[in-house]
């Protein structure tokens, strides 16, 4: 597998490209744009559960990005840069929206929950895998404030610490909500799961 | 060790992993061992997500547009083609719309002229059925744009006589949105818009075409 970030061909390296797209070169914006929408597009995606929307996040998180290209110095690598900018941009607008990043109802949730007995009695078929079109459609079920650390832990990979740095939480708080998180897809997975095999 | 005190105990199992007796309870109930199976595979799977989908390319288009409208990407070294867009706003206000209009309409009228001279129907004899097509649904000036890409960036042309087709759609729903209520100004700026996008379309086709 070719690492996009190493020069392909007569093509750009990323490197390249952030010091040309710093002079106003489009294709050097195009290529930055390219190598990253994705991830940025279905981060956008997993956290509003809309397309329209995850769309103009996009759109919001690489303007910003480009606008302020010229004081990246690459102290850190541009990809943690641009995706930390994305998050912070999907967040806003959940805010904005008055959407919880956290929810307080759900994280208040005690540990007086009265442990169910049947959680792990018939899980053959997830301790396989999971299609992904149904983890998906299981991640977009998801409360916002779930769905958020869900996403921002188990799909992109932050740190208990920088989540509850971004999300203005207590690190506490955020493994409790992503717990929860992982519960309820089990339970939606399962649901899916049984419906598909009530199915003719 | 109870399965309910297991439970109490799964967050943080599954973040650091079981002491000895966590692990000991999970060797002997199949029920407290299957529930940490299909947390796991969903942890395993959710990676599979990051980067599963593609944005649609009308994010890149917006995002180019901007970048050009604010001027982050420098425009190429002059080769005798100049936006419409910069600073016709500013300096004409809410009359902004007649200005491409009437261009529009000055060009049209050029090439009428021109088509009418003894030698002025060469152009129109090399014109391929597609760029007939296009003048059709556009104006005259169309078929000129469509033969200058066609010679500059052949590559681009189907490209760009598709973007002409729907940016002329789009004048036409604008202009007659204009024509129904000509003091709307936001009918008036989506005029202005139309014929903004259809001179980006222009110079992206011939920008694309550069080494």
């Amino acid at each position: 597998m070719t690492d996009p970030r190493q020069p392909q061909g007569a093509g750009l390296s990323e490197a390249q490209a952030i010091e040309q797209a710093k002079q106003g070169d489009a294709e050097a914006f195009e290529f930055l744009y390219n190598l990253h929408k994705r991830r940025v597009y279905s981060l956008c995606l997993r956290m509003t559960a809309n397309t329209a929307e995850a769309e103009d996040l996009t759109q919001e998180a690489f303007l910003q990005l480009f606008r302020k290209i010229g004081t990246f110095r690459g102290e850190s690598a541009f990809s943690t840069w641009l995706h930390r900018m994305a998050v912070n941009v999907v967040l806003m607008h959940l805010r904005k929206k008055g959407l919880p990043v956290v929810s307080l109802e759900e994280a208040t949730e005690g540990d007086e929950d009265t442990p169910k007995k049947d959680f792990g009695a018939d899980d053959p078929v997830l301790s396989g895998s999971v299609d992904r079109l149904r983890l998906q459609h299981a991640v977009d079920q998801l409360p916002p404030g779930y769905r958020s650390i869900f996403v921002l832990h188990d799909v992109e990979g932050y740190e208990h610490n920088e989540i509850a740095t971004m999300v203005g939480c207590s690190i506490g708080n955020s493994k409790s909500q992503l717990h929860k998180a992982r519960m309820k897809l089990r339970e939606f997975l399962k649901a899916s799961r049984a419906e598909k095999a009530g199915k003719p | 060790m109870t399965c309910a005190e297991f439970q109490r105990e799964l967050p943080e199992y599954m973040e650091e992993g079981g002491n000895a007796e966590l692990q000991a309870h999970l060797k002997s109930c199949s029920d407290c061992s299957g529930l940490v199976t299909s947390l796991e595979t969903i942890v395993r799977e959710a990676r599979e997500l990051q980067a599963s989908e593609e944005p649609s390319p009308r994010v890149w288009n917006s995002i180019e547009i901007i970048l050009r409208q604010e001027k982050l990407i420098r425009e190429p070294a002059p080769s005798g083609r100049r936006s419409i867009l910069p600073s016709l706003r500013q300096r004409w206000g809410a009359m902004a719309w007649l200005v491409p209009t009437a261009a529009a309409l000055l060009v049209g009228a050029g090439i009428a002229l021109y088509q009418q001279r003894p030698n002025g129907g060469r152009m129109a004899k090399t014109t391929t059925p597609a760029a007939a097509t296009t003048v059709a649904n556009g104006d005259a000036s169309d078929e000129q744009l469509l033969q200058e890409v066609s010679v500059r960036a052949p590559l681009m042309r189907a490209a760009y006589e598709s973007n002409l087709r729907d940016v002329n759609n789009y004048i036409r729903d604008a202009q007659d949105s204009v024509n129904a209520n000509p003091n709307d100004e936001e009918a008036q700026q989506a005029l202005m818009d139309a014929y903004g996008q259809k001179s980006m379309i222009y110079e992206m086709a011939l920008d694309r075409s550069l080494p």
